[in-house]
């Protein structure tokens, strides 16, 4: 049996209003947690007896510098610089030396986004080599991070506290201490070496990271607190709950009433139409 | 039965009506209203020209320094000029948030390091009040690059450079990424963003803008 064209049409409709209603509502993209593609990295020259130089940063694939530092002396550790993730090397140049003239020393360090690394000269002038380090930048909650780089000549091999806590143990020249996590505080940090202590007041809070160099002073030793990272000594827990809705958009409510208004019309639209079809058949039209 | 044919062609017509007017409802209401900001950046803001003060630089030595309070928040591009008070943890852990009356103002978490110290500085401020917006409604109109102030209890003004704007749903909030260590002067401002659940009456998700202290 043929279905009237009304009738035929009211299927339609609801058909067509099924499919919409099965059209998904578009899904809200986030960012992912994130890197920016940059990591940090600082240069150091830490070995006693070597004269001042000049250290350059190359990326990889251009041969201008992208970080001069003219004239740098024992001691000295620049600030952190962002460099975008990738491939770089370290050149030492006598201080003052031409910018093309072959480097007394080079080395190649990948910087990792999110990452940091510290690239210092070390050892005795004989031996002078450059070491890539990588920083930590994280602390356990509560807690400080700190190790030791042994960088006095004078003391073949230190041993370095803070507070009560051993960081290093018969620390030997140009080696560095894994980091380590203590009680945060306002300590003594003591060096004990085979002919004479050196003893300075460190602070180290929570949340932050700390190295500390052991220098040959002008008389005897010298302690260095380099911080290399802080954040929240209590990192908050989560998120923010900012914002009291006064401006957000109206959600879009229950579809409900409005499917069964649907189905009601459609009953009553079918019901008109089936007894109009009727109608037409007995009258016989 | 002649009488029957009006009824019939009435309740024909009168559920056709029905059905059209649900099928529009339906459509209509399955996309939410517009938010008011605008889609255009930062059309309407009037922004505010770059504050005057002595810019300081950024820490050249790696060893701590002690660095003075901040007073104060300014970024031009959005029109934000606001002081800064001091925020603590609520007694569940959370970040405190300003009280809806200073929801004009912003927040300096004083667990974190001050602006232009080394580490991650956190401001805090709300988007909206309950009926209209608040001092960092603004903020996801910042884009990379955008200039950011903080001026300090000795005058002197720290500038950061916007590296990039983060949105991210509060259930998987990335406290590291956000609070955690970082070698540089950097300052993260958070916001709300996203959905307003009606029955928590809490917004879904956090915006977090990231800027490193250039000089």
């Amino acid at each position: 049996m043929k279905f009237p064209r009304i009738i035929r049409r009211l299927l339609m409709l609801l058909a067509a209003s099924a499919l919409l209603l099965g059209i998904p509502v578009a899904a809200t993209a986030f960012a992912t947690p994130g890197t920016t593609g940059t990591g940090w990295i600082r240069l150091a020259h830490l070995s006693p007896n070597t004269p001042a130089v000049d250290v350059y940063l190359y990326s990889f694939d251009n041969s201008n510098a992208k970080i001069v530092l003219h004239h740098v002396a024992y001691g000295t550790v620049s600030p952190y610089e962002s460099a975008t993730a990738g491939d770089y090397s370290v050149a030492m140049r006598a201080a003052g030396a031409s910018p093309t003239s072959q480097p007394v020393l080079s080395t190649s360090v990948t910087i990792v986004a999110g990452h940091s690394y510290t690239v210092a000269g070390m050892g005795p002038e004989s031996g002078l080599r450059l070491q890539v380090m990588d920083d930590d930048l994280t602390t356990p909650i509560g807690q400080s991070l700190v190790r030791v780089i042994q960088a006095s000549l004078k003391q073949q091999k230190v041993s370095v506290s803070f507070g009560s806590t051993v960081l290093a143990s018969s620390l030997a020249f140009a080696s560095v201490s894994p980091y380590q996590a203590v009680l945060p505080g306002t300590k003594t940090v003591t060096v004990s070496a085979g002919t004479g202590d050196a003893n300075s007041s460190v602070t180290l809070a929570a949340g932050t990271v700390h190295t500390l160099v052991v220098l040959d002073g002008a008389t005897g030793l010298e302690v260095v607190n380099l911080e290399d990272a802080s954040g929240s000594g209590k990192p908050p827990l989560g998120g923010v709950s900012t914002g009291f809705g006064g401006t957000a958009p109206r959600g879009p409510g229950s579809p409900v009433p409005w499917i069964a208004a649907i189905a009601a019309g459609s009953l009553l639209a079918l019901t008109g139409g089936l007894a109009l079809r009727r109608r037409q058949l007995n009258t016989g039209i | 039965m002649p009488n029957r044919r009006p009824a019939a062609l009435l309740s024909l017509a009168a559920g056709l009506v029905v059905i059209v007017g649900g099928t529009a409802g339906l459509l209509l209401t399955r996309h939410p209203a517009q938010a008011l900001r605008p889609v255009a950046g930062v059309a309407g803001v009037a922004a505010l020209p770059a504050p005057t003060g002595p810019i300081v630089a950024p820490p050249q030595s790696p060893e701590p320094r002690s660095v003075p309070r901040p007073v104060s928040l300014i970024i031009p591009l959005i029109g934000v000029n606001t002081q800064l008070i001091t925020l603590g943890l609520t007694s569940g852990g959370a970040l405190a948030v300003p009280p809806l009356s200073e929801a004009s103002v912003a927040g300096w978490y004083t667990g974190s390091p001050r602006p232009g110290a080394i580490g991650s500085a956190i401001i805090v401020g709300h988007n909206d009040t309950t009926n209209g917006p608040a001092v960092f409604y603004r903020l996801p109109d910042l884009r990379h690059g955008d200039k950011v102030y903080v001026k300090r209890a000795d005058g002197t003004l720290v500038e950061f450079r916007v590296t990039s704007v983060q949105t991210y749903v509060k259930d998987h909030f990335p406290t590291q990424t956000v609070y955690g260590p970082t070698p540089d002067a950097e300052l993260r401002l958070i916001t709300c963003d996203g959905t307003f659940d009606s029955a928590t009456r809490h917004y879904l998700s956090n915006i977090v803008v990231y800027a490193t202290e250039v000089s």
